[in-house]
């Protein structure tokens, strides 16, 4: 797939929302987040796309049971449970490392965004790589963000680089729509939580930049076994808890979105 | 930010003269002279140019040398928050922020 020029604008024009799913952090459970986030939207009525922009480390194959796939017979995006997806997982085996130094990178975001036919969506859901580098860029620069989402655990540790994350998009004008704090708390069999990394650094990090806390997501094994198994919690037990949380969290971004004005961007310049 | 809270944003950019009038959401109109735009081009390489000190037997490019006094052959705007100007020596690496944009202009 050839990309875009670089810093070429890509306009979606049958997209309502792009959000980028983002940390600073790696680990923190990003994919999951937009995974099972894309398809509660979707469970809103919504039409949502999900687009895998971790190019070294695709997780969308594996957690919509799919691989690698023949562009000469399956046309992307690939539909599954409702949504349309992309990633590098369905363009490379899983065990072939992607050797790409940066450019490659922000080529490669470029052309999922702008050579992907996406159609009519009200979400496009970006799943972005740990860091500030070469995919958050180009997404910067030349998709129609709606806003971003930043994903983080309650631990310092993983609050510092959510941060940096956070300072990035306010350095190129992305609104935040708000923090999730994944694996919050811990449910043990007497019903009492307990909160392995902490608590309460979600809510901390929200304040500190004046953003909504849109949701606490709990620890839960089989949150992981479900992505494993290639069906997300959400889809596969609609019904848990975990998968209601979600469900909540779509609702309150759908809301988030009701109440922002639609910004058309900058004006083109007369030379 | 602007008094009502919201980020500083132009609304409209033409070329007026040699430069670049812009008018801006806080009810402001300024004028950026080309010249100022690219004598603080914000991109890596001309930073780098600036800390050095001059060179008075600099050989222009042939480009450079037939470009004549600064000019933008295009000017594009970059996600939310800039704009990355093409100028008549070829060079296009500057990208411009809006703030950076607002204070190389003056109120005219």
């Amino acid at each position: 797939m050839n990309g875009p020029m670089p810093g070429q604008k890509i306009s979606l024009p049958g997209v309502k929302h792009v959000i980028a799913i983002a940390s600073g952090k790696g680990g923190v459970g990003k994919s999951t987040v937009a995974a099972n986030l894309a398809l509660a939207l979707h469970m809103h009525g919504q039409r949502v796309g999900l687009m895998d922009a971790d190019i070294y480390g695709p997780s969308v194959p594996l957690m919509f049971n799919l691989g690698v796939v023949d562009q000469t017979k399956v046309p992307f995006p690939i539909e599954q449970y409702g949504l349309k997806l992309m990633s590098m997982g369905f363009l490379l085996d899983p065990n072939q490392a992607v050797i790409w130094r940066g450019p490659k990178v922000a080529q490669a975001v470029g052309s999922f965004l702008a050579q992907v036919p996406w159609g009519e969506l009200d979400f496009l859901v970006i799943d972005l790589p740990p860091g500030t580098g070469d995919a958050q860029l180009t997404l910067s620069q030349q998709a129609p963000l709606t806003g971003a989402v930043i994903v983080t655990q309650p631990a310092e540790v993983s609050l510092i680089d959510a941060r940096k994350g956070v300072r990035m998009f306010q350095e190129v004008r992305v609104p935040i729509l708000g923090i999730v704090e994944n694996m919050s708390y811990l449910t043990m069999p007497d019903g009492n939580r307990l909160s392995p990394f902490g608590s309460g650094g979600g809510k901390k990090l929200a304040n500190e930049i004046g953003v909504p806390l849109l949701g606490e997501l709990p620890i839960d094994p089989q949150v992981s076994a479900c992505g494993d198994s290639g069906e997300p919690i959400v889809r596969k037990l609609p019904d848990h808890p975990v998968s209601k949380s979600y469900v909540d969290l779509a609702n309150t971004i759908m809301n988030e979105m009701a109440k922002r004005p639609t910004d058309g961007g900058l004006p083109q310049v007369q030379l | 930010m602007t008094t009502g809270g919201e980020p500083l944003k132009p609304l409209s950019l033409r070329r007026e003269g040699d430069g670049l009038r812009i008018d801006w959401n806080d009810g402001v109109s300024t004028l950026a002279t080309w010249r100022a735009l690219r004598k603080n081009c914000p991109c890596a390489t001309c930073n780098e140019e600036r800390e050095k000190p001059s060179d008075p037997f600099k050989v222009l490019s042939a480009q450079e040398a037939a470009a004549g006094p600064p000019t933008p052959t295009g000017m594009k705007p970059l996600g939310h928050y800039a704009y990355q100007i093409t100028w008549n020596d070829g060079h296009d690496t500057g990208i411009y922020p809006i703030e950076l944009l607002r204070s190389l202009s003056e109120v005219k």
